[in-house]
């Protein structure tokens, strides 16, 4: 059935995404997108001002990761279009649902070098899942809904629309019903479930390796209980955080270049790998041909080209992870490695009593974890703050960990942190930040500031871009090149500027009163601890090198 | 003085005739490690189905582009057309 109302092509944008859910946007305008912007003058949907393009996507992403559903994101065209690409390639290498809309210059200026004018549709061939250009005002609503079930169907991605000005103008009466607009999809081959279970039942040694397919596919309840029912010892991804309870005493935390001593030695000494939602990342497997040596492997995965692309599976079982996992669960006789590897737990678990006077981060995130409500959201930037959250945080869910993961983008973790308050209301949020990251989305605070967002954000201050800085030092010779930042802003003050409540603190014996003054805080504040530019992220398996020749020091 | 055996390949590409389907398959093709050598394309013809046959060749093993080729959400299906040929390379 067809209603008839005639909408202009902004308004009937804003009616599409109300009829897939959508109450916030965040974005930004510009000559290109004016329609869309009247538009919105008269939606019930809430726009969210950000104060720059790239801090609208990641905002969308955060928002899209918090709380498991499509982020959306609108920026003019020309610059305001490019802006947006940052965060578009960070959501496609994380796989999150991202629709973003980009405004255009008119059809008819189409291709004429107009003012504002770039090729984004040509430009986001390579950063996003799937793009659509829409020059019939006819196609709209189509393109629309197919926007949204392409951002959600199989592996999660950004799909981008652009709109140029004249069909945001056009009128249409003709609404479509709201169906399935995509075309049948391939049926997955059969999975290879009874070979499976035979690698499962002859295995001596096998681990569980979770990736960020888990809580993309929503599997987080049937990864615990396959992980409970078979005791089966697991390792996790920087994605992977929070999807194995976190009381599992067979989980041995993240592998990789920075994960635990205990996993990345399980991991190599392993004879059966369960991968479940990863996908032998670089940054997870160091030397490939060394990776598991001795290790079948069972690979479940909803995406094809991740079969086989950096390590052959011999049992592969694509599609849902929800319906599949359970197929394999069965009891397992594996005690003695169980008990092994509990021992290397205990043996390699993480220390705190780093001596003297001075602020030990590990120590910081350790101390947040502990204090911070159950159901927190935390994001992070990139560097050495980043990954030593990964290691001594400890999430309930893979929605409570947002951190870029395959792009590896600083900036991500302020605007990310809006995105994720704006989703989860009540929920607390903290941005974990390092003082490099910080100041590449540093504007949001103004978002902060606008709609008063009780983010914290807790940064980690080295005066220094701390993980290019251990890299110099470890790598290049010690010559400390362009990772100096001694000259940094005053961070108290600059939060101050934003109305943003902060303090600073430099020795240990502050950490705790003013985390708890932090978390107590009402509205959104930023806590800057001071730490030793000096510090390194251990362990650490060198580029190109097998995980169990890990560096634990220097 | 490196030698790489670079296997050679047929593919054709059926696709829904988009506008730009071709540049998305131009895209992922050298992306994922491909050398196009030669390419027939029959699109915007009207008829909503866009035939595409190309000869690629690379080192890598061809299931990988299959699957991502087969990814593009405008494809409905890509095969190989002939069996492996093998071609060396020399490079300095
Ligand atoms: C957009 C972007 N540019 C450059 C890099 C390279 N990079 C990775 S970590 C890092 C240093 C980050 O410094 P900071 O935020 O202070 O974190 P720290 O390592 O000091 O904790 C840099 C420059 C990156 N990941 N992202
Ligand atoms: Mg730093």
């Amino acid at each position: 059935m067809t209603k008839s109302k005639t909408l202009t092509g902004g308004a009937l944008l804003f009616e599409v995404l109300q009829e897939h859910g959508v109450q916030h946007v965040f974005g930004y305008p510009g000559g290109a997108i004016m329609p869309i912007y009247d538009a919105l003058y008269d939606s019930d949907v809430k726009h969210f001002l950000c104060r720059h393009e790239q801090g609208a996507a990641f905002s969308a992403v955060g928002y899209a990761r918090a709380a498991g559903t499509v982020g959306v994101c609108l920026a003019t065209s020309g610059p305001g279009a490019t802006n947006l690409i940052t965060g578009l390639a960070d959501a496609l290498a994380d796989s999150i649902p991202v629709v973003a809309i980009t405004g255009q210059v008119p059809t008819a200026a189409m291709g004429s070098d107009a003012f504002q004018e770039i090729d984004i549709f040509g430009l986001s061939l390579a950063c996003t899942k799937h793009s659509f250009q829409v020059t019939d005002i006819n196609e709209l609503e189509k393109v629309l809904h197919q926007a949204f079930e392409i951002a959600l169907e199989g592996r999660h991605g950004p799909v981008l629309v652009d709109i140029p000005k004249d069909i945001q103008l056009a009128e249409v009466t003709q609404r479509l019903d709201k169906l399935s607009h995509l075309k049948n999809k391939v049926k997955l081959p059969l999975a290879d479930i009874s070979k499976a279970l035979d690698l499962l039942t002859h295995a001596k040694q096998p681990i569980l390796y979770v990736g960020g397919g888990v809580g993309m596919a929503n599997a987080v309840e049937e990864v615990r209980d396959f992980a409970e029912k078979t005791g089966m010892p697991s390792v996790s991804t920087l994605k992977g955080l929070g999807a194995i309870n976190p009381d599992n005493e067979n989980h041995l935390g993240m592998l990789g270049m920075h994960g635990t001593k205990a996993a990345n030695l399980a991991v190599q000494q392993s004879d059966l790998l369960v991968v479940v939602g990863a996908r032998f990342d670089d940054r997870v497997t160091g030397k490939l041909d060394e990776f598991a040596p001795n290790a079948k492997v069972i690979h479940f995965d909803i995406d094809t080209a991740e079969i086989n692309k950096r390590r052959d599976a011999d049992a592969a079982i694509l599609g849902d992870l929800k319906g599949n996992l359970p197929l394999l669960t069965t009891e397992l006789d594996i005690a003695d490695w169980q008990q092994k590897l509990q021992q290397m737990n205990t043996d390699f678990a993480w220390r705190y009593d780093h001596p003297g006077d001075s602020i030990f981060a590990p120590g910081v995130l350790k101390t947040v974890s502990d204090l911070m409500p159950s159901n927190t959201c935390v994001t992070t930037d990139v560097g050495q703050h980043q990954m030593w959250a990964a290691q001594h945080m400890t999430f309930d869910d893979p929605s409570n960990f947002l951190t870029s993961g395959g792009m590896g983008t600083m900036g991500f973790g302020l605007p990310a942190a809006i995105g994720a308050q704006i989703s989860r209301p009540h929920d607390t949020v903290i941005a974990v930040s390092g003082d490099g990251s910080i100041m590449m989305n540093v504007q949001e605070l103004a978002t902060i500031k606008r709609y008063q967002i009780p983010v914290k954000v807790v940064l980690i201050d080295n005066a220094k871009l701390g993980m290019v800085r251990q890299w110099q030092d470890l790598f290049f010779d010690g010559r400390l090149s362009e990772t100096d930042l001694s000259d940094n802003p005053d961070f108290v003050m600059l939060a101050q500027a934003f109305d943003i409540k902060s303090q600073l603190i430099t020795k240990k014996s502050e950490v705790k009163a003013a985390i708890e003054e932090m978390l107590d805080h009402d509205g959104p504040y930023l806590l800057q601890v001071k730490i030793d530019a000096a510090e390194n992220v251990w362990p650490l398996v060198p580029p190109n090198t097998a995980n169990d020749k890990m560096m634990e020091s220097v | 003085m490196s030698s790489m055996t670079l296997n050679k390949y047929q593919l054709i590409i059926m696709a829904d005739d988009k506008q730009v389907v071709l540049e998305r398959i131009l895209q992922v093709t050298r992306y994922r490690g491909f050398l196009i050598n030669g390419m027939n394309a029959e699109v915007n013809t009207g008829n909503n189905v866009a035939t595409i046959t190309m000869s690629v060749s690379s080192e890598r093993p061809i299931s990988l582009l299959i699957d991502q080729i087969n990814k593009l959400i405008d494809i409905k299906g890509v095969k190989v057309d002939n069996s492996e040929v093998q071609i060396q390379q020399h490079s300095a």
